[in-house]
């Protein structure tokens, strides 16, 4: 029996995004992440003059690129890519370097003091290998990020990519990103 | 709230009923932080309902080797759908929070010095009931007040102050929704629900609730407005979230609101676009509304409102047009001015008219679900007056929630009775009340204050003997009924045992009866009380499902239309809803909403007015680590132009003054502000060194704003201060 591929992958409906900071919590109560620190984030676009004014927000984390600059310049290995496209950092072959935070172009990772190694979002593989979705896909009250297998033909990612358009932050690094932003 | 009248019931011992058996166990483990390995440590996961906020929203506790690792949503709650907010979140941290009081602890130098003795729990019981003892000594036991926030453990101190012999029971809604729910009632009888998840035209005047959280609403609505499926117009002096997300924002004119309202029941009428048959039906006193309304053209309403009369209309035909599934939405905020409940009446009216009442989509009277009762020994109703003097001063108000402002004014000029002992129960008073100095001086009069509460809040920090109470996560509650649209029952069970020596709202409550001769009124423990709940839900082997699953929703859709027929009397004066209002004109006020226009600030003054984030809703919360990251100080939002005239930069630090205080805060210049107005967040500038996060960071919102209510409700008016802003 042939090994189905996987691809995981997030969809984010930015316009439904409030602002209200749960997916952050999430992430930092699920993975630990030190007070400071960071996995995931919202952007945020304020501008006009009043009372024409917009603002828009924009979460972010890890794009687990197809092809990642951060693996590419780790000097030991740590940083790696599993076959289902999850980038992670293997903490025991982490020296602390800290190339793969000057390569992202997403400022997608953080330099953990308290362990001396870089981390980052993991997609939440622990749950996603036990068939959950991610801390921050699940707690989000708007429900803003879709998660998903891109090579899972009824995956509501495959359809959302199917019938919206999106766009890709940076597209030109050819690191292939794998964050969806619906238009 | 939960509880009937004690003269109706019977006195029964505890007897019969088990204890429930706690469902978390510790295991020790030092070291629950192990990046990037397994723990070895046994994991359960555990439901139970989250108290950050009174959403109610249940969540599923994951324990780790005794700590609680994470919480995840609980998807079988349809009031939280499947979500859980960032302050939910984050309520991990306030176990582990090491500002938490850690035991009973007994002031020992001046008020607010900050000097405590740790002490054991009963010397603080004994402490305690000789002080109120003596209060009642030479006071009686009216001379003691005891107010509290809204909680599954609100109950039982309530309680303790009645079987005192207090009629002084303040609860918060005069510091909430009083006028909202007043307003309502006094038109529909009872206080609807609104289907966001299914309405097709949203008007919201204020009620920021994309950073204003409640559980559904903002789902419902966020979804709705994104999808197309509703469109949202907006007012607001400030450029919320809420705003950026609307199709149409209106930064009206602070206090107008009401003459916006107005105009488009004007305009409805007029143009004959209500709903002829719901009239006619199920109200009484569109004659009367309709000649009122005549005055309130939509030029008219463009001078007081700032909104072009052209918009007025086609907003009034939109609305009308989507009828059924239109609503202006009521909101859950505290009141503004001293119209309150006029102006939530007219939205209340304005709904009526298009007949969106028991629709889908409109506004929906609550379903409710059966809960059993304990039966607990009854005791003699408090025999002296209230000292907020409410029957006289606010007759339509509800007794038993009191009503606050008016409270402190009596308690402060020693009218109509002196009250010199005062309990507290999860509430921050000194922030939640505006006008701090006020708040302050009632301290100083007081021969004792006792506080119950998880953490070091201003007002435990001023107290005579702090009460530690367990967190949420550490405890288990009375079972909560929520009605709505969706009806669903919670239950709050212990997930972890508490870290630090505390106990719950119920075991102090019962610790401090005992000593006043008391006990035999608080005889039972808590999963007797639970049992007792249990026993009428309508659930199959309801105790195993709850302590299982942490909450019960009734299967299938809503029910709409119930009260749709000829023969449904709402309960009102009538029987039908109130257009017009006897019972109002009766007690002495506008039958139908009359406007009057509102002070507006002087040329160097601001109205300054107050809002929410999605991550703070109570004084409290900013000092949660976690949430603390996001907003480390509070700022005071200032448009560029009036910015500019008195030299501003942003972030330099400026003073804000008001009749009644001053304090100084950094500033935000920013588009996001109508230029007559500024804007602060609550919950910074505290006084309690145990608030380490935000002690004397930033500024506190209750030092500046000024004593006003709605003159109905009582509720207090939170947007009736003009302030005057300075370089510092």
């Amino acid at each position: 029996m042939a090994i189905k591929k996987k691809r995981y992958a997030l969809v984010i409906d930015s316009r439904k995004c409030i602002n209200c900071k749960a997916c952050v919590v999430a992430c930092k109560a699920e993975n630990k992440v030190p007070v400071g620190n960071f996995r995931n984030r919202i952007n945020e676009e304020r501008k006009g003059e009043y009372p024409k004014l917009s603002i828009n927000f924009e979460p972010e984390q890890c794009h687990h690129c197809a092809d990642p600059s951060c693996v590419r310049v780790c000097p030991t290995g740590a940083s790696w890519q599993r076959k289902d496209g999850i980038v992670l950092v293997n903490y025991d072959e982490c020296i602390g370097c800290r190339y793969c935070m000057v390569a992202c172009p997403y400022d997608a990772r953080y330099f953990n003091e308290e362990e001396g190694v870089v981390d980052k979002c993991t997609f939440c593989s622990h749950r996603v290998d036990k068939g959950d979705i991610p801390a921050c896909v699940e707690t989000c009250p708007s429900k803003v990020r879709v998660f998903g297998d891109l090579e899972d033909p009824t995956a509501r990612i495959h359809e959302l990519l199917s019938t919206r358009r999106y766009r890709v932050k940076e597209p030109q690094t050819g690191n292939g990103p794998q964050l969806y932003y619906l238009l | 709230m939960g509880t009937i009248r004690m003269d109706r019931r019977l006195f029964l011992k505890s007897a019969g009923a088990t204890a429930g058996a706690v469902a978390a166990t510790q295991v020790g483990c030092l070291r629950y932080f192990k990046k990037g390995r397994s723990s070895a440590a046994e994991t359960k996961e555990i439901p139970t309902t989250c108290e950050l906020c009174p959403n109610k929203c249940s969540a599923i506790a994951v324990v780790e080797g005794g700590f609680v690792k994470k919480l995840n949503p609980n998807p079988e709650n349809p009031k939280s759908r499947d979500m859980l907010c960032a302050r939910g979140n984050a309520a991990i941290k306030q176990v582990y929070d090491p500002d938490r009081i850690k035991q009973p602890m007994i002031r020992v130098g001046a008020r607010g010095e900050g000097k405590w003795k740790p002490v054991s729990w009963d010397e603080a019981f004994d402490f305690a009931a000789k002080k109120l003892s003596e209060v009642k000594d030479k006071y009686g036991p009216q001379g003691t007040l005891w107010s509290s926030t809204e909680g599954f453990q609100e109950v039982f101190f309530k309680n303790l102050g009645l079987a005192f012999g207090s009629p002084n029971i303040v609860r918060h809604p005069t510091l909430c929704l009083a006028s909202v729910n007043l307003a309502y009632s006094a038109t529909f009888g009872t206080v609807p629900s609104f289907d966001l998840l299914n309405s097709k035209f949203v008007i919201m005047s204020g009620a920021n609730r994309f950073e204003s959280i409640i559980t559904p609403d903002t789902m419902d609505l966020i979804g709705g407005v994104m999808e197309r499926k509703a469109k949202l117009v907006y007012l607001d002096p400030r450029f919320t979230v809420t705003a950026a997300k609307a199709d149409e924002w209106y930064p009206i004119k602070p206090g107008s609101d009401l003459a916006f309202i107005l105009a488009m029941i004007h305009v409805i009428i007029k143009e004959n676009r209500h709903s002829k048959d719901f009239v006619a039906s199920y109200t009484t006193g569109f004659d009367q509304l309709a000649e009122h309304v005549k005055q309130y053209t939509p030029e008219w309403a463009e001078k007081e409102t700032e909104i072009p009369a052209a918009d007025i209309v086609r907003i009034a035909r939109e609305f009308a047009d989507a009828g059924a599934r239109a609503l202006y939405y009521a909101g859950r905020r505290s009141s503004w001015y001293q119209n309150d409940f006029q102006m939530r009446r007219a939205q209340a009216i304005l709904n009526a008219i298009v007949g969106n009442w028991d629709q889908m989509g409109g506004m929906v009277p609550n379903a409710k679900l059966p809960k059993g009762e304990f039966l607990f020994m009854p005791w003699d109703e408090p025999k002296a007056p209230r000292v907020d003097e409410i029957d006289t001063a606010f007759p339509l108000a509800a007794k038993g929630d009191g009503v606050y402002l008016k409270l402190r004014e009596n308690v402060l000029s020693g009218k109509p009775y002196p009250v010199k002992g005062w309990m507290v129960y999860k509430q921050d008073p000194m922030n939640s009340l505006p006008d701090q100095s006020k708040t302050m001086k009632m301290i100083e009069q007081m021969d004792f204050i006792g506080v119950i509460d998880v953490q070091m809040s201003d007002m435990a920090w001023y107290a005579d003997v702090v009460f530690p109470e367990s967190a949420y996560l550490e405890r288990t509650d009375p079972v909560e009924v929520m009605p709505g649209i969706w009806p669903a029952v919670v239950y709050r069970q212990q997930v972890v045992k508490p870290i630090h020596d505390t106990k719950p709202n119920l075991e102090i409550v019962q610790g401090l009866a005992k000593r006043l001769g008391l006990g035999d009124y608080f005889d039972y423990t808590i999963d007797q009380w639970v049992e007792a709940e249990f026993k009428d839900l309508p659930i199959p082997m309801a105790a195993e499902h709850m302590k299982k699953h942490g909450v019960w929703a009734a299967s299938g859709q809503p029910s709409y239309g119930k009260t749709l027929n000829p023969d449904h009397r709402f309960v009102t004066k009538s029987g039908k809803i109130e257009l017009f209002s006897d019972r109002l004109q009766e007690a002495g006020h506008d039958p139908l909403p009359v406007y009057t226009a509102q002070p507006q600030p002087r040329n160097d003054q601001f109205r300054l007015i107050l809002g929410r984030v999605g991550y703070f809703t109570h004084a409290n919360q900013s000092n949660n680590v976690w949430l603390h990251e996001f907003m480390k100080e509070n700022d005071l939002w200032i448009n560029p132009k009036p910015a500019e005239r008195l030299g501003i930069r942003d972030g330099s630090y400026v003073t804000v003054s008001s009749s009644v205080g001053s304090v100084k805060l950094k500033a935000r210049v920013t588009e996001e502000i109508r230029p007559d107005c500024v804007f602060m967040l609550h919950g910074f500038g505290k006084k309690s060194k145990m608030q380490s996060l935000v002690y004397n960071v930033g500024a506190s919102d209750a030092v500046i704003l000024e004593t006003a209510w709605d003159k109905v409700s009582g509720n207090a008016a939170f947007h009736e201060t003009f302030v005057k802003v300075a370089n510092a």
